[in-house]
């Protein structure tokens, strides 16, 4: 827990400063530390104690292809929630795009090799695979 | 309508069962600053925001929180599914295997029922946003007491990055709730930038914010449809 005066010395509302708000690029992190982060903004980024994010790592071929797909996936939505307020944003725009097209390519690579993610996938018309796979509480790695 | 992605957003995999920190994490889940409240909060808001920027945000937002569910949910699960009856009795989840056995149930970590009473609507965008930064720090306050109740890194991990999502949605609402009042401190002056910048400079303090907003109120209302 932080005291009061951790709040005032460490700017923690360093953040509010308008510096996002003026349109300057915000700072943006990899997506991958970004992902690790749970946060793609530098500048808005808020640590605690003297925790560190967890280094996510893949142990196979399976578990890459997954966890690059959550990354990219990560970072469109993180760049979709700040559109939504910055619309007019072009540069922010075109980074979405490039992130959002290569999580939507990364989630059919993987749906074709693995099987499908979402019911409405092409890898589901030869059999019902969405039974197949573990459900995501199930442990593993996802 | 929603559409069903079978992933987390990001991994869980819990080896040790601990039901003394499934019963203290559930309060994320069906607490009153949990994952449930913030999804129905937002969601429930969205319809009377007064402009597309907010309609967006909280939908975004408000769908993300739902993934935050099935997370929290996907922890207290791996804690509890391997748990012998003695365990539970132990951890005093007797009261919840009675009536639930290991299933999931809303609840805050004494086991008091979720309640759509933990959150508001109010058709005004400077309280509903208001109430959505104030939920936002207090999700952040809790991440943080329950980060300090464990060192399980299996558990760590999820609740640092969970912890940090509600860092970003509060200053997203943040920068919404001055996009709104700068609107209606001067709705003729459409630039946002500009609003955005002068409303930050004059209103450090929120509290001010708020009054200002409010006494502008009617101007906003007789003018903001007309000005989007």
């Amino acid at each position: 827990m932080y005291n009061y005066n951790d709040y005032l010395s460490n700017q923690y509302f360093r953040n509010t400063t308008p510096n996002m708000m003026n349109n300057n690029q915000p700072n943006l992190y990899t997506p991958e530390e970004g992902y690790n982060k749970g946060n793609l903004f530098a500048n808005l980024y808020l640590g605690y104690k003297n925790y560190k994010p967890v280094k996510l790592q893949a142990n196979n071929e399976k578990d890459a292809l997954f966890l690059e797909l959550s990354r990219y996936a990560f970072a469109a939505h993180e760049l979709n929630l700040y559109l939504d307020l910055h619309p007019e944003d072009t540069t922010m725009l075109a980074l979405f795009n490039d992130y959002r097209t290569r999580a939507n390519q990364l989630m059919m690579n993987y749906e074709n090799k693995y099987g499908p993610l979402t019911v409405s996938s092409d890898e589901l018309s030869s059999s019902f695979l969405w039974e197949e796979d573990k459900w995501p509480w199930e442990g593993g790695k996802r | 309508m929603w559409a069903y992605q079978k992933r987390l957003q990001y991994p869980i995999n819990i080896k040790n069962k601990d039901l003394r920190m499934a019963k203290l994490l559930v309060t994320q889940y069906g607490g009153s600053n949990g994952e449930l409240a913030a999804a129905l909060r937002y969601l429930n808001q969205r319809y009377t925001m007064p402009d597309n920027k907010g309609k967006a945000l909280l939908t975004d937002i408000g769908t993300e929180e739902l993934a935050h569910i099935e997370m929290i949910s996907t922890m207290v699960y791996q804690l509890m599914k391997d748990a012998t009856i003695e365990e539970i009795k132990a951890a005093g989840l007797d009261p919840h295997y009675a009536e639930h056995n290991k299933a999931l149930y809303p609840t805050d970590a004494n086991g008091v029922p979720f309640t759509v009473t933990y959150f508001a609507t109010t058709g005004d965008p400077l309280a509903d946003i208001s109430e959505d930064m104030a939920a936002e720090q207090k999700a952040r306050a809790v991440y943080e007491n329950l980060i300090d109740l464990t060192d399980d890194p299996d558990v760590l991990g999820p609740l640092l990055w969970l912890r940090q999502r509600e860092v970003v949605h509060f200053n997203r609402f943040k920068e919404l709730f001055e996009y709104y009042q700068g609107k209606m401190k001067n709705p003729t002056n459409m630039d946002a930038s500009t609003q955005l910048k002068s409303t930050s400079m004059k209103n450090n303090n929120i509290m001010d914010s708020i009054s200002d907003g409010l006494s502008n109120m009617n101007q906003f209302l007789n003018n903001f449809n007309t000005k989007m």
